[in-house]
């Protein structure tokens, strides 16, 4: 600060010079920029991970992980039992998908499909609001979502 | 005259008392007779055996890039009751191991939502990962397996008898031509009794001197099994016969046949007894009934007379020779033909092995067990053949009991002082494993040996958690802190009661001032209960029994260092929520209940419970991801354990329990190590537990994947200044770290210990200066 003091000073007397000096600064600020890049930020969170590659988060099939794959197998037959009504089957194949992938929201979105059938609104709306966490990403399954939680509230309690 | 005419009366007299008494007999024989059917007709009508009910393992999915630990696949698969053939192999029950490639031809499987076909499948591996898994008649890729579920525990009722019923439908001729022929050729052709077969018996016993042949028809045989004991009494032979009479009378010839094939005693396998056909093929042949092949049917018709002396498992070249016996019997029937006959007759006595019917998971078992006595009485579970589908798997159940040996073992060989010889003194730990997200038990030991102690450590123990209590009070301060904020970790005296606590880090440190996220990944108990005084206990004591620890809670600061007891169950659960997103699960061990017919009985689903937000998870998550990355447990990764793993140590004081609680988005297991009555085992949970778990998580790497958990909304990333907590200045603060935050508890004020003015100012003010001086 004082030598800043001292530099302003200086420029009232001699334009040129203040040219100079004002040149200097601009390097000295630079360099103390360029040193100051030097310090890094460091993450206090933990090193980044891979995300979890369920199709939930929207990832190309051939990108998904065995993992996923296996469990949207099992996310398709819980589906299937469900368009025949079979909610306590579909439920059981669900359970086992989320087992394999619990990262898949379409699993916990047809849970909530599944106990939305069963007319049990507490579980229906707690796995709504799973399937929202895994699948706020996709817009098309988050209306469905939404569309979800309106005929949940409908339902008695 | 008078003499002929007494004697006349007197004959008289005497042929009406035996006219009498013969009506009398054959009134008291047919009211017998009747007495007799009624007994039969209600014993054959009513049920007929006592089956045990069947306690199963959760099934195993297989697929595609899957990894896995072979041996323990292999294993699972002999216990299974697959066996490893020399060639491709024709039956269910089979695999050979050609290379990388495994070639199973599976059993079927029948359960509830899941029923298929065996059929034969190629499973390459890569290393210890499924390269791939193809049906091999269609080589057409399957994307996901099942393979059936395991019986764990059989509940006999006093008999301990096994069996698997079968209809006369699905017993292959030969097999009844063997029994028949072994038993009673002219089993179709006699009345129940077959006097010809007692003159051959008769004539075979008189001429060799000895008691050889019993002619007992197959239909004495049942009926000395049903209704009466070994005795060797005339009485007791009679009625025998009567009863037979009354059998053949009342039932069919096939009917007949099927009762005996499920009645008849095939031997032993440990203190269980074997009994009829259906159960016998399994455990001579690993095959049902149905698949047995003739030579096979022959061996097993050849063990009916004493089947422990001529048992394969006992001497095979007995039951080699007993085997031929019965095929030659079928040939001198015309059952079997000659060439047949010198063919089998070359052939050896194959076995397929069996297994212990002992209780696997015996601690997982009593868990379950207290379930299904609320729901069925003891006779029912002993009788009525129920099939009782768990969560439990075995694969993680047999790492965790192996693990758990190991480490006990390895502590007391490191600290001899550990080691005791008394067994109820002896060193102890608990393992209990979980998926935090449908609550499923996946493994469970409440103890180091369950003949020593029944005494289930994670339901029934009641020990202080230590650090591992210390996530609840950070999680109850996140309304109010951030993972930066700042608390003191400096000594202070807190007056409970009148009394002066004093508590103290673990061991001394130069850190006067900690952030949340390093208080708890390094464990510092002063900032600790700096955090829960600022909080207040009671908060505390309310987000505990939010968490629904059940055990009495009180608010004293200590609270804050996990100075109360937990049920070790209850601690798993609890750290569920924050590896579910905030949910809770309920703990499941128990699936289905369904009858012999498969109807389902009873059934659980996963059940969850919202209890703090996703957003808090996530930073509970984040927090207790640093303990294992930077913190007390940073040296998992030297254990062999690289993949994201979020964790807590923990240990009481006077090291009376050591604690490693770890998990995953997938999986969650909670290792304890301790004594019963409290003496000190001189090691941390870093140092007892974790070993413990990391040795698990090995062996278990189907359940490890190398996922974490998805940001959920309400989450937001900001530069803070490591000794402030506030928002970093840019260029100013020399420690910036990046922190996340819940998007309503964000940082606003920015530092001051770095707040300068700007660089950037002063570059624009020169500038403006040296503009007005042109």
């Amino acid at each position: 600060m004082k030598i800043m003091q001292t530099n302003r000073k200086q420029s009232s007397k001699a334009p040129n010079r203040k040219t100079i000096s004002s040149l200097f600064l601009v390097g000295c600020l630079l360099s103390q920029i360029g040193c100051m890049q030097k310090i890094s930020i460091i993450s206090s969170a933990p090193p980044p991970v891979p995300p979890v590659q369920s199709e939930g988060s929207g990832q190309a099939s051939k990108q998904l992980s065995p993992r996923t794959l296996a469990s949207m197998e099992l996310t398709e037959q819980g589906r299937i039992l469900l368009e025949r009504g079979r909610s306590d089957d579909a439920i059981r194949v669900l359970e086992r998908a989320i087992s394999i992938d619990s990262g898949n929201g379409r699993n916990y979105f047809y849970m909530a499909e599944a106990w939305l059938h069963k007319e049990n609104k507490e579980q229906a709306k707690e796995f709504n609001r799973i399937a929202e966490i895994y699948l706020r990403d996709d817009p098309e399954w988050e209306s469905r979502i939404i569309r979800q939680r309106d005929r949940i509230q409908v339902l008695p309690k | 005259m008078k003499r002929k005419s007494s004697i006349r009366i007197k004959w008289k007299g005497l042929l009406k008392v035996l006219f009498l008494a013969f009506f009398l007999l054959i009134a008291i024989l047919f009211l017998y007779s009747w007495n007799l059917s009624e007994r039969i007709d209600q014993r054959f009508s009513s049920r007929r055996w006592s089956i045990p009910s069947k306690v199963f393992s959760d099934i195993t999915i297989l697929y595609p890039g899957q990894k896995l630990n072979r041996d323990s696949f292999d294993e699972k698969l002999r216990q299974l009751g697959y066996h490893l053939v020399p060639h491709k192999p024709r039956e269910k029950g089979e695999f050979e191991i050609s290379g990388n490639s495994l070639l199973l031809f599976l059993h079927d499987l029948k359960m509830p939502s899941l029923e298929r076909e065996g059929f034969l499948v190629n499973i390459r591996f890569t290393g210890n990962r499924i390269e791939s898994i193809l049906r091999a008649d269609t080589e057409k890729p399957i994307p996901l397996l099942e393979l059936e579920p395991e019986e764990i525990m059989l509940f006999f009722g006093t008999e301990r008898e096994r069996r698997t019923l079968v209809s006369i439908d699905q017993v292959p001729q030969h097999l009844i031509s063997a029994v028949l022929a072994a038993e009673d050729s002219r089993f179709y052709r006699h009345f129940g009794i077959d006097p010809l077969g007692i003159l051959r018996a008769f004539y075979t016993n008189l001429r060799q001197g000895a008691l050889r042949q019993g002619g007992s028809t197959l239909t004495q045989q049942l009926a000395k099994n049903y209704f009466l004991t070994a005795d060797r009494t005339l009485p007791r032979k009679l009625k025998e016969m009567i009863i037979s009479l009354i059998i053949e009378a009342l039932y069919k010839k096939d009917e007949i046949l099927e009762i005996y094939l499920n009645e008849i005693y095939f031997g032993q396998n440990g203190s269980v007894s074997i009994n009829g056909v259906g159960e016998a093929s399994l455990f001579y042949f690993g095959k049902s009934v149905n698949r047995l092949s003739r030579i096979e049917a022959a061996t097993l018709a050849g063990l009916i007379r004493a089947p422990n002396h001529y048992s394969p498992y006992v001497d095979e070249k007995r039951c080699l020779n007993r085997r031929n016996m019965v095929l030659k019997a079928m040939h001198k029937n015309g059952w079997l033909s000659n060439d047949a006959l010198q063919t089998d007759v070359q052939m050896p006595v194959n076995v397929s092995g069996f297994t212990d019917y002992g209780k696997k998971a015996p601690y997982f078992i009593d868990y379950l067990s207290q379930q299904l006595e609320a729901l069925y009485s003891t006779e029912t579970l002993s009788s009525m053949g129920l099939s009782i589908y768990t969560t439990l798997d075995t694969q993680v159940q047999a790492a965790a009991e192996k693990a758990l040996e190991k480490g006990l073992d390895r502590m007391e060989k490191s600290i001899p002082i550990l080691k005791r010889t008394a067994p109820s003194q002896k060193l102890q730990g608990a393992i209990i494993v979980m998926q935090p997200k449908t609550g499923y038990i996946l493994a469970m030991v409440g103890g180091r040996n369950y003949r020593e102690s029944q005494f289930n450590r994670v339901i029934q123990a009641r020990r202080q958690p230590g650090s591992l209590f210390k996530p609840f009070v950070f999680c109850s301060a996140l309304d109010r802190f951030t993972p930066a904020s700042l608390l003191s970790n400096e000594l202070a005296s807190y007056q409970i009661d009148g009394v002066f606590w004093r508590p103290e880090n673990f061991e001394p440190v130069s850190e006067k001032c900690v952030s949340l996220r390093t208080a708890l990944k390094k464990s510092y108990n002063l900032a600790t209960v700096d955090l829960a005084m600022k909080i207040g206990m009671d908060h505390i004591v309310q987000t505990a029994a939010s968490f629904h620890f059940s055990t009495p809670i009180k608010a004293y600061p200590s609270l804050a260092l996990g100075a109360f007891e937990v049920i070790p169950i209850e601690l798993a659960r609890a750290y569920s929520v924050f590896a579910a997103d905030g949910f809770l699960p309920y703990p499941l061990s128990l699936r289905e209940v369904t009858d012999e017919d498969g109807k389902i009985l009873q059934q659980r689903h996963m059940n969850v419970e919202s209890l703090i937000s996703p957003a808090k998870a996530f930073i509970m998550n984040s927090m207790l991801r640093s303990v294992i990355t930077e913190g007390t447990a940073r040296s998992l990764t030297e254990k062999g354990i690289f993949g994201p793993v979020a964790g807590k140590t923990g240990t009481t004081n006077n090291y009376r329990d050591a604690w490693f609680l770890g998990y995953t988005p997938e999986i969650l297991a909670l290792v304890w190590v301790g004594f019963d009555n409290g003496d000190s085992i001189y090691s941390t949970g870093a140092k007892a537990a974790m070993p413990i778990w990391a040795d698990l998580m090995k062996n278990i790497p189907q359940h490890i994947s190398e996922n974490w958990f998805n940001m959920p909304p309400g989450i937001t990333q900001k530069t803070v200044c490591s000794e402030s907590g506030l928002l970093a200045v840019t260029n100013g603060c020399p420690h910036p770290v990046e922190e996340i935050f819940l998007e309503e508890n964000l940082p606003t004020l920015q530092c001051p210990l770095h707040r300068k003015e700007k660089p950037l100012h002063h570059l624009t003010k020169e500038l403006k200066e040296l503009l007005k001086a042109f």
